[in-house]
């Protein structure tokens, strides 16, 4: 698992030094400056990030020992790692899901953040999943999907984003961490200065998990540069791999 | 404050679901008399939401006609949900009589295409419809998100996007092609003028294979007439690929009270078996 192979040749990412980055004396992005206010006051989380550390991806419950998996999910977790994360939907240009989108470290994500929504645009597929923030509720009846339906709401400083909706297909990461169609996820982004963001993310879904489980993962931001276009053609090689 | 979704909400998006797969049916009928396709998605149900910026006549439904709403900055804000009902653009972009100026190796390229079907259309293999067709197919609307330094366009189509730059900023000085290229916009009075350019030469400008070279310079000029029309002028400079730029104009229209759903392509390969000539 440790060498699975890059899926994507990675163009160059550009620099253009962008005009609402703070920066220190000698005209270096300044990353520990004050988070950026934006709509009513709250923190803009606006801005391009990757996760801090790769090892999330390869398994998401890295800091936490193992997930408390229902008999089935462990017998499944089991299967898929065994298997190296054969199969999995990302090889056949399947979105990674919520939260391993944003945890593909070749791939920063970027966020857009307005009044009545935060839009996070994925490098990776060139996807996107939307938060509202416009005051609705969950709509009485939704097709599952990949990502989900995603409502957001302010703790404080804290933007707190909960998906329903979910199909039960992605994974949380790639050697296979499952979950059911009963997946409730809850998102805690926090941005304490410029330069840092944590998502604290909460699993919830009584079939796949005894219990409800979270995970904090730290990302940094990627300042003066832009995403660059990553669209997955047929990618087919992955499902050659061969595991146990 | 909390918006509410009553039955009749339900019974409204269920109608239009209805209403949608007519379009689907429409827009592939159009390329189906020729091509057999297969209708390629799935089509889910839209979400009918009660958006607390719709303007509403005196019976509560959105009033399309009313004035165009602006920025902060005074501006015309273009964010929301649209659509181009007329699949015909989809099929061909030239369809209103427009007179193609091809050289001579696009035009072999096109009639090659609509001989065998554009059985090798790139949406066929889950690549992206590029710049306008992603704008053009009536079952997938498009959702356009203004903010001060960037305006979104998520398609609803594959579930993609694209980001036209209001930052200031200019175009790199070196661009690896792709397939939505890179977006500058700007403001000439109430029209917003998004310019694209470091385009790769794979996509299609339509279904019927109007083709363009890696030269293709794409500039777009939104004007939103009132609250539920939006006009887009589209100038297709290619000079490898057309003698001089031409233009087409589309017509959109709002969704309003909707919101776009997840369309992931998965590995779609069944387009690709279509036998042409």
């Amino acid at each position: 698992m440790k060498l699975a192979f890059i899926a994507f040749l990675l163009g160059q990412w550009i620099s253009l030094s962008l005009p609402n980055t703070p920066r220190t004396p000698e005209g270096k992005p300044d990353l520990y400056a004050p988070s950026p206010k934006g709509y009513n006051g709250r923190p803009d989380f606006s801005g391009i990030w990757r996760v801090a550390a790769s090892k999330y991806l390869f398994n998401i419950t890295v800091d936490i020992g193992e997930a408390p998996f229902q008999p089935w999910a462990a017998e499944l977790y089991k299967r898929r790692s065994d298997a190296l994360g054969k199969d999995r939907p990302s090889e056949r240009c399947i979105p990674h899901g919520i939260p391993d989108g944003m945890l593909v470290a070749n791939s920063p994500f970027k966020i857009v953040q307005t009044a009545g929504e935060m839009v996070i645009l994925y490098e990776e597929f060139n996807h996107f999943r939307q938060i509202f923030t416009d005051g609705r509720g969950f709509p009485p009846e939704t097709s599952p999907s990949w990502f989900g339906y995603s409502i957001g709401r302010w703790d404080g400083d804290t933007f707190v984003a909960e998906t329903t909706g979910f199909n039960d297909q992605s994974w949380f990461d790639d050697p296979g961490h499952p979950h059911s169609d009963a997946l409730r996820v809850t998102e805690r982004f926090r941005r304490p200065d410029f330069g840092h963001m944590t998502v604290e993310v909460t699993i919830d879904d009584p079939k796949a998990y005894t219990k409800p489980w979270s995970v904090k993962i730290p990302f940094n931001l990627l300042p003066d540069t832009e995403l660059i276009e990553s669209i997955c053609e047929n990618e087919r090689d992955h499902a050659h791999i061969v595991g146990k | 404050m909390e918006l509410r979704y009553d039955q009749s909400d339900v019974q409204a998006s269920k109608r239009l679901a209805g209403r949608r797969g007519l379009f689907a049916r429409a827009n592939v009928a159009g390329i189906s008399m020729k091509f057999g396709a297969t209708v390629l998605f799935l089509l889910l149900q839209w979400v009918n939401v009660p958006l607390p910026n719709t303007p509403r006549t005196a019976d509560g439904k959105p009033n399309l006609t009313a004035p165009v709403p602006r920025t902060s900055d005074g501006k015309p804000d273009l964010s929301g949900l649209w659509r181009n009902p007329d699949g015909k653009y989809l099929a061909n972009i030239a369809a209103d009589g427009i007179v193609v100026p091809f050289q001579p190796g696009a035009e072999a390229l096109y009639k090659e295409r609509q001989e065998n079907f554009s059985k090798d259309r790139p949406s066929g293999r889950c690549l992206p419809h590029g710049i306008p067709d992603a704008m053009l197919v009536p079952a997938t609307p498009f959702k356009l998100v203004q903010t001060p330094g960037v305006t979104l366009i998520l398609y609803e189509n594959q579930g993609r996007f694209r980001q036209v730059f209001t930052d200031g900023r200019d175009f790199p000085k070196q661009m690896d092609p792709t397939w939505l290229g890179y977006s500058v916009g700007k403001w000439d009075g109430d029209t917003f003028v998004a310019d694209t350019r470091g385009l790769n030469d794979q996509t299609y400008l339509d279904d019927g294979g109007h083709p363009h070279s890696d030269a293709y310079h794409a500039v777009e000029r939104f004007h939103r007439r009132d609250f539920g029309h939006m006009d887009m002028e589209l100038t297709i400079d290619d000079p490898k690929a057309y003698q001089r730029p031409w233009k087409v104009t589309f017509h959109f229209e709002l969704f309003p009270d909707n919101e776009i759903m997840e369309s992931v392509c998965e590995n779609e390969l069944d387009w690709q078996h279509r036998v042409g000539k």
